[in-house]
């Protein structure tokens, strides 16, 4: 293995338009790179990388991803704790060559770490928490195109696209710069798959009965929305025929007593759900106002409080939120219930995510 | 074999304070903060058994309870947390018994610190580490922490408060007390 040194950089014109200064500031070392295997393993020596091959992220690739990319390396998008250090395009961009993610996405990555740093999305809760939670990333707009994110057949994983660096990237930055360690600065007990390369999907707008999702945040056309999600679940349908009996079964599916949301601790969060393409025009024709695919949602996705056991069912009881009907709902108003249009043609199936609690979503325009 | 240069994907905070801030002192006439949660009924067993050796030595006790800190109730926290620093002494801060409410702990004790209040943070023994490392990132290492054992809150209340009670001197040994009624009647 060679030995890391530190050497002054050399290269002194650079920046996406070409300048005199030299704008990169990381500390640059000196160490194989023609060996992607070699320069794998000197980076897990280092506690970089994710157990993956990585790119050697060399002073000229990081220049002409940042060429590409059109942003200046000095640009600060946020600041990621639990380091609390400041996330900046630069490394942004080294870590997203060592991921393997295209230049071109680099408005869409920073999008992505602005809505994380996101005060109300609460990263540093996510980062440190026994919870299995990791940001997921909905993107909307011609940029799914542009980059080939999956929206269709297994979007949420599996697809061969673009998503997988990209989610990397982000999983890596939360790694390298917010400085997430397990056992360390994060205690996540199980962790989850999307914990490798993140979970990147698109909505698939063009056969959405509804406005796409980041719209009816405020955000429309290039958009990013990041939700905590806490993992996947699968919701089987075989045998309804309506709008408002799909909407019924993943209601009723969302709730399980040990959601995370229905802890007494957990003041208030979300739920997503992702409907398939034949379902959204079933559900479109006989529910055509999204806000009443919410309101059906969220009023099913509720128990009894006898449904709890009695510890936590007391525990329940003294945070108020029992409702007059004597139920408990996952979430506190269906405006909590993000909703979109996303996976294969063959039906069957709607994808349940359910959220760690009170981080909350943040969409932002990619710009 | 090809010798190339690289940049360092990673980011460090340079900035810390080693120093565990000013000794607690003489309790007397002082108001002592205790930072609660929404999520540990341990935490206020034992904060509550605290708080009233901590009377008995002649301090007042203020009592403080973070809940969600994102979007509108975030905000009322924010402003909670800061009305709440504003008006204590010293602050005992707990608890961190999971990942994200040792985040919010350590967020919630710096904060204190911040203001030159003498401050302890309460974690149990598995987020110790947690805890510290937290705190270095938070750019105060120096940040006191008593550590409570764990598990802790799937304990029942009499064998919390056991627990609390084990602990009490300790904590104040940590958090640099002088002359408490319960060390005078220990003495």
């Amino acid at each position: 293995m060679t030995e890391a040194t530190v050497k002054t950089p050399i290269i002194r014109d650079c920046g996406p338009e070409g300048c005199e200064v030299d704008w990169l500031t990381s500390r640059p070392i000196e160490t194989e790179v023609d060996d992607v295997l070699d320069f794998t393993r000197f980076a897990m020596e280092q506690d970089w990388g994710d157990g993956l091959p990585l790119i050697p992220p060399t002073v000229e690739r990081v220049r002409e991803f940042l060429a590409v990319g059109g942003r200046y390396p000095d640009e600060l998008i946020g600041v990621i704790p639990p380091m609390n250090t400041e996330c900046t395009v630069e490394k942004i961009v080294i870590n997203a060559v060592m991921a393997g993610a295209p230049a071109e996405s680099l408005p869409l990555i920073c999008a992505a770490v602005e809505a994380i740093c996101d005060p109300r999305f609460d990263i540093g809760g996510l980062n440190a928490t026994t919870g299995s939670v990791v940001p997921l990333v909905v993107v909307n707009g011609p940029i799914r195109d542009q980059l080939g994110i999956p929206y269709q057949h297994g979007c949420f994983g599996g697809a061969p696209s673009m998503a997988t660096a990209i989610g990397r990237t982000l999983r890596l930055l939360m790694r390298n710069v917010g400085g997430q360690k397990l056992g360390v600065s994060c205690e996540s007990v199980f962790g989850n798959p999307g914990r490798i390369a993140g979970i990147v999907l698109g909505e698939w707008e063009e056969r959405s009965p509804w406005a796409p999702l980041a719209q009816r945040r405020g955000v429309p056309g290039n958009a990013v929305t990041v939700y905590g999600a806490m993992g996947t679940m699968n919701i089987l349908d075989i045998d309804s025929h309506s709008g408002p009996e799909f909407l019924e079964s993943i209601g009723r599916s969302l709730a399980y007593p040990g959601a995370n949301n229905f802890c007494p601790s957990v003041a208030f969060g979300e739920s997503m759900v992702a409907i398939n393409p034949v379902w959204a025009a079933i559900i479109g024709r006989d529910v055509p106002d999204i806000m009443d695919v919410q309101e059906l949602i969220w009023r099913h996705s509720s128990l009894p409080i006898d449904a709890f056991q009695k510890r936590l069912a007391d525990r329940i009881v003294e945070t108020g939120r029992v409702q007059a009907d004597g139920r408990v709902y996952l979430t506190p108003t269906p405006m909590d219930v993000l909703v979109f249009v996303a996976g294969g043609t063959g039906s069957l199936h709607a994808h349940g995510i359910h959220s760690w609690g009170t981080c909350l979503s943040a969409t932002k325009g990619v710009q | 074999m090809a010798l190339g240069t690289i940049l360092d994907p990673t980011a460090v905070r340079a900035d810390d304070i080693t120093h565990p801030g000013p000794d607690l002192g003489d309790l007397r006439g002082k108001t002592i903060g205790f930072r609660v949660d929404i999520m540990w009924r341990s935490w206020d067993w034992i904060s509550a058994l605290w708080a009233k050796e901590l009377e008995a030595a002649g301090a007042k006790v203020v009592f403080w309870r973070a809940g969600g800190r994102t979007g509108d109730e975030g905000a009322r926290m924010a402003e909670g947390l800061k009305d709440f620093v504003g008006q204590i002494d010293a602050a005992i801060v707990g608890l961190g018994n999971c990942g994200s409410c040792t985040g919010w702990t350590i967020h919630d004790a710096l904060a204190a610190a911040a203001r030159g209040v003498p401050t302890i943070a309460i974690c149990t023994q598995n987020f110790e580490e947690l805890g510290h490392t937290l705190a270095r990132r938070g750019g105060r290492s120096g940040l006191r922490l008593h550590i409570l054992p764990h598990p802790l809150n799937e304990r029942e209340q009499a064998d919390v408060e056991g627990v609390g009670r084990e602990h009490y001197l300790p904590m104040m040994a940590a958090f640099g007390a002088h002359h408490t009624a319960a060390q005078e009647a220990a003495e």
